[in-house]
């Protein structure tokens, strides 16, 4: 499943397109790293443990959003955005979404 | 004593309401996603496929606003011990974010294609930082129309 | 390109699991997890304790006021008497350290002891008393707390549950809401313990001052009826003082055990006379 961020796949040619798949989820940090973090803030300097999470969440999106793709018979995603935003106290919301097309 | 008893029930009211409420919002929107097949939705900047002269275009957008329930909301406290996916919202935001293209669309049933889809979400909190009560997705796009 | 519409099969946004199974096995999780944390701090409280000294603990308690605005004149006779009877005890009580008594106006019938080498007594107690025996197990009783260092251990407990709960959660959070009674349950249980050994050390001091212990079980027995009427079957297990009936039944057999003398009792001192005359 080849993703982009831009109108076409570099040096493919679409064929067909099926419509605006996307892939979200909501992660909560656990206690530990919010005891972590606030003993970060502190001493400052980046804190590791929510960069993970959030890679995470974000690496779980994509995939969530190449299996819808995959279900509607595509192989690229095309004009991918990604979004972020706190929906609860100490979750965040990551979603990613795009355009299912099939090229080659 | 009495706090657990008035915890129970409103726990139990969110439970079976917000269940009820969630199951007949898919039903309807996997109703309406089909229906809406018909209309051609991407992200990017240019129309897919068609070479028809464009008659002329207009902004549309969708907007839902969701609120949680009690029980999901005790849920999502307490995942937020441990860590991991908060699954009572993940169903609540894909609610609302299916609803707000839907109604994106609704909005201009004449169009033939829409193009440049973005998606926004924003949490509506009643003042109490602590508590998140809804969350609002609106979804916009340029909307084309060929001419006939 | 041509556009071909497909909706996909099943959504992989959400996950699958059952919400309550879920709700189950979190709330376990953390239940457990703060009871073990509770447990453990516990133990360090109580060694803690153990190696304050009174002189320590007057020192640190100074400041505070006595609670409430309902506390008498320090004038009041009735005020006076009682801590006349406290000095008197203290000695059999086996506390060196001064104990300050202070009365309150309350309907409630309960004796308190409070960090500071204090103690309050609480006026409805004075109605619930025939004889000045009855009264001075209750003194005795208290004086039984300080002398194992109960009431800081209490205090200790409830603040420490309390900052753990919030420090993971947020203060006011549901967790919070949701575990209080949980706390409440282990805090009930503790007590009781520690309620057994001051009955006990109370009933000793009884048989020193007075040489007998007549009118030990005269509290508890008013407190029965009262119990009965209020709270018929949750009682047990959610009250910090066990249920009366418990504790009369184990003063009798401490009696026994210790083949200790029961006597005619004193007649409660008229400026502490609170009953109802019928």
């Amino acid at each position: 499943m080849l993703l982009s961020n831009t109108e076409h796949i570099p040096g493919k040619r679409i064929t067909a397109f099926y419509g605006v798949v996307s892939g979200s989820t909501v992660r909560a940090k656990h206690a530990g790293r919010d005891i972590m973090a606030g003993i970060k803030n502190i001493f400052g300097g980046e804190l590791k443990g929510y960069t993970e999470l959030l890679q995470e969440s974000r690496d779980e999106a994509i995939d969530r959003m190449k299996s819808q793709a995959q279900q509607l018979g595509a192989n690229a995603v095309v004009n991918v955005r990604f979004s972020t935003s706190s929906v609860a106290a100490g979750a965040a919301e990551i979603y990613v979404y795009g355009t299912a097309v099939s090229v080659e | 004593m009495e706090q657990l008893i008035i915890f129970a029930i409103l726990i139990s009211l969110g439970y079976f309401f917000g269940r009820r409420a969630e199951k007949n919002h898919y039903k309807s929107i996997l109703e309406r996603e089909k229906q809406w097949l018909r209309l051609p939705t991407s992200s990017s900047k240019h129309v897919m496929g068609d070479i028809r002269k464009i008659d002329h275009c207009e902004l549309a957008n969708g907007n839902m606003v969701v609120s949680i329930d009690y029980f999901k909301r005790v849920l999502a406290g307490l995942r937020n011990f441990f860590g991991g996916n908060v699954q009572s919202y993940e169903t609540l935001i894909d609610r609302a974010r299916r609803e707000a293209v839907l109604r994106m669309k609704e909005s201009c049933p004449d169009a033939d294609q829409i193009i440049n889809l973005r998606l926004e979400t924003s949490s509506i909190t009643k003042g109490n930082r602590k508590q998140i009560g809804s969350v609002e997705v609106l979804a916009y796009g340029t909307a084309i129309y060929f001419c006939k | 390109m041509e556009y071909k519409p497909a909706l996909p099969e099943h959504n992989d946004n959400v996950s699958h699991d059952q919400p309550v199974r879920e709700f189950i096995i979190l709330s376990a999780g953390i239940t457990l997890f703060l009871l073990g944390v509770f447990w453990i701090l516990g133990f360090c409280i109580d060694l803690a304790v153990a190696r304050i000294s009174p002189g320590m603990e007057a020192a640190i308690f100074a400041s505070a006021g006595v609670p409430g605005p309902n506390a008498v004149a320090s004038s009041d006779p009735r005020q006076v008497k009682l801590q006349s009877m406290v000095d008197a005890l203290r000695e059999c009580g086996g506390i060196t350290s001064p104990l300050k008594v202070s009365l309150i106006d309350s309907n409630d019938a309960n004796a308190l002891a409070f960090p500071g080498g204090r103690i309050l007594v609480l006026n409805g107690l004075l109605e619930n008393v025939r004889s000045e025996n009855g009264l001075a197990f209750v003194l005795a009783h208290e004086l039984g707390h300080f002398k194992n260092r109960d009431h800081l251990r209490g205090l200790g407990r409830g603040i420490v549950l309390t900052a753990v709960a919030a420090l993971l959660t947020g203060a006011g959070s549901e967790v919070t809401q949701l575990l209080a009674p949980t706390a409440t349950f282990s805090q009930a249980q503790y007590s009781r313990d520690r309620e057994e050994l001051a009955d006990e050390q109370a009933l000793q001091t009884l048989a020193c001052y007075y040489g007998h212990v007549g009118g030990a079980t005269e509290f508890f027995e008013a407190m029965q009826a009262r119990d009965q009427e209020i709270l018929p079957g949750f009682g047990h297990y959610f009250s910090t003082h066990p249920e009366a009936m418990e504790r009369i039944d184990n003063l009798h057999r401490l009696t026994e055990e210790q083949h200790l003398a029961v006597n005619a009792v004193l007649a409660l001192p008229e400026v502490l006379d609170d009953r109802e005359r019928q």
